[in-house]
């Protein structure tokens, strides 16, 4: 197990390498001058060569490389651009909210997904199965953006329960949340019940339920345990893609995220700040990814690492 | 007798003590509700520094206006008031320009303000290795000598008559010598000033607060705190505006102007802006070097319908090259209105090739509808025959095609937006049009070059006169007019709405506003 563990953690390395290399070089093929966004549209071509030259842009593409890496290795992320900031400052500023919006939604998806798609396995084609798969088209269809601002316009502005954006109290909290989740929640409810169907019509449950087992205890203890390696496959994804994937949400409820980090530094040209966030989500997504084939182990006992 | 006498004394030195006592109430900051505790102001971007050196964003040199006070004040009319500076005077030739600086004046770290501090931010403005994204806006200052503790003198390369509009721009509010020393070039995250505010939390993405500077030298501002709110999507901050959220709504959606002026709690407001959005038109390269084909273009678009249609009348149609706002700007005579048949007239006289595509380009997301706008001149030309391709960028590599020079340049007809940082018309008449500012050394991308014009605009610099130097620049916008380097399309408005509680927010036409002195109901 601890082997497996040291050996997976090493695979990190060579796959965040991977990012770093396809990253540098996708970056600097966009057209656009970073050190002329950044001198500002009405700046001397002296000024825009000193700040070239400031933020090392001068050199070779792969000196850049080697003394980003260089730099990486001493945890250093370098300095972004628009705020000379160090970019590790920039994004610590913006990850915490980032984790939490993403925990908040995918608590919830799993909170009502997964319950929602064993009641419709368990019975199919009834009005409650076409009730949730419904349910679920919609959430699956609805574009993020259009949700929030329909939920902001009931919640918010007519009702006035809930503020319309920004943090500070649980409250804040409540809409990002439900928009954010609202796609979640239908693919996992799906998910689920397809795969309870699959594990509803193995003979072992025939067996179970010949043997007189309630029927709670047939589908918790006997279905939902077999059930449940492709729903937390799709949770740990669907998770790892929150954390990136929360740009249209953040800039609806105007929550101080690390999606909106990358899309202003992006707009900016701002490379470290790009290249620094796009590896945290990485680091994260194959951290999350670490996680989730533990479970696999904790869930289904014939699953070991050697 | 006499005990009446010094009874009537006393009785009337009593109700004097009571009425001294009650105008000193009334007069105080704490009297009543006057003072308002905190203010709420949704805003799009966060800041990427608040060194009013380095900040080229209108939103965040109002910020650094209000951190770091000016050195004089240009109010919504385009008079010029006395701030960190009381007085200045030109000599004959224009070239020296004496500058007193109002005494008694701390920056709120209690750093004294003198002529070093002020020295010192010259210097560092015309450091090249400093970064200073609008030096041009100053590139006439050689240097600035130190006369005496309050005086020092800007000496010029050229003669400028505008300049004492120049120094109501953020770029020379000096910072507190004191914090420069502590934090080095960091100053930019912890600015100091000695503005009537002070930063005290700026949580990066989310919000910027700003509190009273008690040590202020001018009135108190009458309100404790700023909040600026981050909300970067514009529908979220007026929805904010609506369930009160915040007081104050950073350019709102210009579509959703009318239904927010129906509310009575909200109110809007639109000054005509400094900036012109236009369609730059290539002078010395492809078929726009001709000028009938550049006039024909004027006469084949709508721009009123644009105003109207795309624009939900938050800009005007220009009716000359500057804003109105801007000193220098006069209405022309003759007038560009849409008529077809006028410009296939005029293409026809210049033999103008209509199986030609003609190359159009335009950013996309940087101003008001730009793309949009685009698309209907596009549709406007090809109504006449016109074949056009349009293309979107976004603003890096937009700019990047800007900038390039008339060799390499791909630009044929491109849009884009110009709008000067103080009321003069010589940002946008010099900036844009003389031979000296074609790219790359310049951003005038038309490629406009006329000697007359050019000796016009040098002659306007060194008038001091006021008068005289308007009839020069009436003068120098009639012959751009005629030779039309570019589309001229509209004027922009600055949107700004706010809870119709606050009275006395002062909203200018260069996109900036100041709370420092609201009243609220």
């Amino acid at each position: 197990m601890i082997n497996f563990l040291l050996k997976r953690l090493l695979a990190i390395i060579p796959v965040l390498l991977g990012i770093t290399l396809l990253l540098f070089f996708m970056l600097r093929m966009l057209p656009g001058d970073p050190a002329q966004v950044l001198a500002g549209q009405m700046a001397s071509p002296q000024d825009v060569e000193m700040i070239r030259t400031q933020l090392g842009l001068d050199q070779p593409v792969y000196i850049q490389y080697a003394s980003f890496l260089n730099r990486l290795v001493h945890l250093d992320l370098g300095l972004s651009a628009r705020t000379q900031n160090p970019v590790i400052q920039e994004i610590w500023a913006r990850l915490p909210n980032t984790i939490l919006l993403s925990l908040c939604a995918i608590t919830m998806a799993c909170v009502f997904g997964i319950p929602a798609g064993i009641i419709a396995a368990v019975r199919p084609y009834s009005w409650v199965d076409y009730l949730v798969t419904i349910a679920s088209l919609f959430g699956i269809s609805m574009p993020v953006f259009w949700l929030g601002i329909m939920l902001m316009i009931v919640f918010s502005m007519t009702l006035q329960w809930l503020p319309a954006g920004g943090i500070g109290t649980w409250k804040h909290l409540i809409l990002p949340t439900v928009t954010l989740a609202s796609f979640v929640v239908a693919f996992i409810a799906r998910m689920t019940r397809s795969s309870m169907l699959e594990v509803l019509s193995q003979d072992y449950v025939t067996t179970a339920r010949s043997k007189g087992l309630k029927e709670n205890l047939i589908i918790i203890k006997h279905a939902l345990k077999n059930a449940l390696i492709p729903i937390i496959t799709v949770v740990g994804l669907q998770f790892g893609l929150l954390l990136g994937g929360a740009v249209l949400t953040e800039t609806v409820f105007a929550w101080p995220g690390l999606g909106r980090l990358i899309v202003d530094s992006i707009l900016a040209r701002d490379y470290a700040v790009i290249q620094g966030s796009i590896l945290i989500f990485g680091l994260l997504y194959t951290l999350v990814n670490l996680v989730v084939d533990l479970i696999y182990a904790f869930v289904d006992p014939r699953i070991r690492y050697e | 007798m006499r005990k009446k006498v010094r009874l009537k004394h006393f009785r009337q030195l009593f109700t004097c003590m009571i009425a001294v006592a009650m105008v000193a109430f009334l007069l105080s900051p704490v009297a009543g509700s006057a003072q308002i505790k905190e203010l709420k102001i949704g805003i799009g971007v966060d800041a990427d520094t608040l060194n009013p050196q380095e900040q080229t964003t209108t939103l965040f040199q109002n910020i650094c206006d209000l951190i770091y006070g000016n050195m004089y004040y240009q109010d919504p009319a385009g008079n010029v008031h006395p701030r960190l500076l009381a007085k200045h005077e030109v000599s004959e030739d224009g070239l020296t320009w004496t500058l007193h600086l109002k005494k008694g004046v701390q920056f709120s770290d209690g750093a004294l303000y003198n002529a070093d501090v002020v020295k010192q931010t010259w210097d560092r403005i015309l450091n090249p290795k400093m970064r200073v994204p609008l030096r041009f806006a100053v590139s006439m200052v050689k240097e600035c000598v130190k006369i005496d503790d309050y005086t020092i003198q800007l000496n010029l390369k050229y003669a400028f008559a505008p300049l004492n509009a120049t120094l109501s721009m953020a770029l020379v509010s000096p910072i507190s010598p004191a914090a420069l020393e502590k934090y080095g070039e960091d100053v930019r995250q912890h600015p100091v000033g000695a503005g009537p505010y002070v930063l005290t939390e700026w949580v990066k993405g989310d919000r910027i607060i700003l509190i009273r500077n008690k040590t202020y030298w001018g009135k108190a501002p009458t309100v404790d705190k700023l909040i600026f709110k981050i909300i970067p999507e514009a529908i979220t901050r007026e929805a904010m505006l609506r369930t009160g959220e915040i007081d104050i709504c950073y350019k709102p959606l210009p579509s959703n102007v009318a239904a927010l002026k129906a509310q009575s709690n909200i109110k809007v407001e639109m000054p005509l802006d400094t900036r012109t959005i236009f369609m730059g038109l290539n002078c010395q390269k492809g078929v726009t070097m001709n000028k009938k084909v550049r006039q024909a273009f004027n006469y084949a678009i709508d721009k009123k319908a644009i105003v109207d249609r795309i624009l939900f009348n938050t800009a005007q149609p220009m009716d000359g090259p500057v804003s109105p706002k801007v000193f220098g700007y006069a209405k022309m005579d003759h007038q560009y209105d849409y008529n077809p048949e006028k410009a296939k007239q005029l293409l026809k006289e210049a033999n103008f090739d209509f199986s030609k595509t003609i190359n159009m380009r335009t950013p996309n997301g940087r101003y008001l509808f730009d793309k949009q706008v685009a698309e209907v001149v596009q549709a406007y030309f090809q109504a006449i025959g016109i074949k056009v391709e349009l293309r979107t960028y976004d603003w890096p590599t937009y700019v990047a095609g800007l900038l390039k020079p008339i060799e390499e340049t791909e630009l044929e007809v491109f849009l884009l937006g110009w709008g000067p940082l103080f009321l003069d018309a010589d940002m946008a008449l010099y900036g844009q049009f003389t031979t000296e500012v074609n790219p790359p050394k310049g951003l005038g991308s038309s490629f406009y070059t006329n000697t007359a014009y050019d000796e016009i605009m040098t002659a306007s610099r060194k008038e001091q006169d006021l008068n005289k130097r308007f009839e020069l620049l009436k003068q120098a916008s009639g012959i751009v007019w005629e030779d039309c380097p570019w589309i001229w399309l509209h004027v922009e408005k600055f949107v700004l709405a706010y809870s119709s509680k606050i009275k006395n927010l002062v909203v200018t036409p260069t996109e900036k506003f100041y709370p420092t002195y609201i009243t609220m109901e």
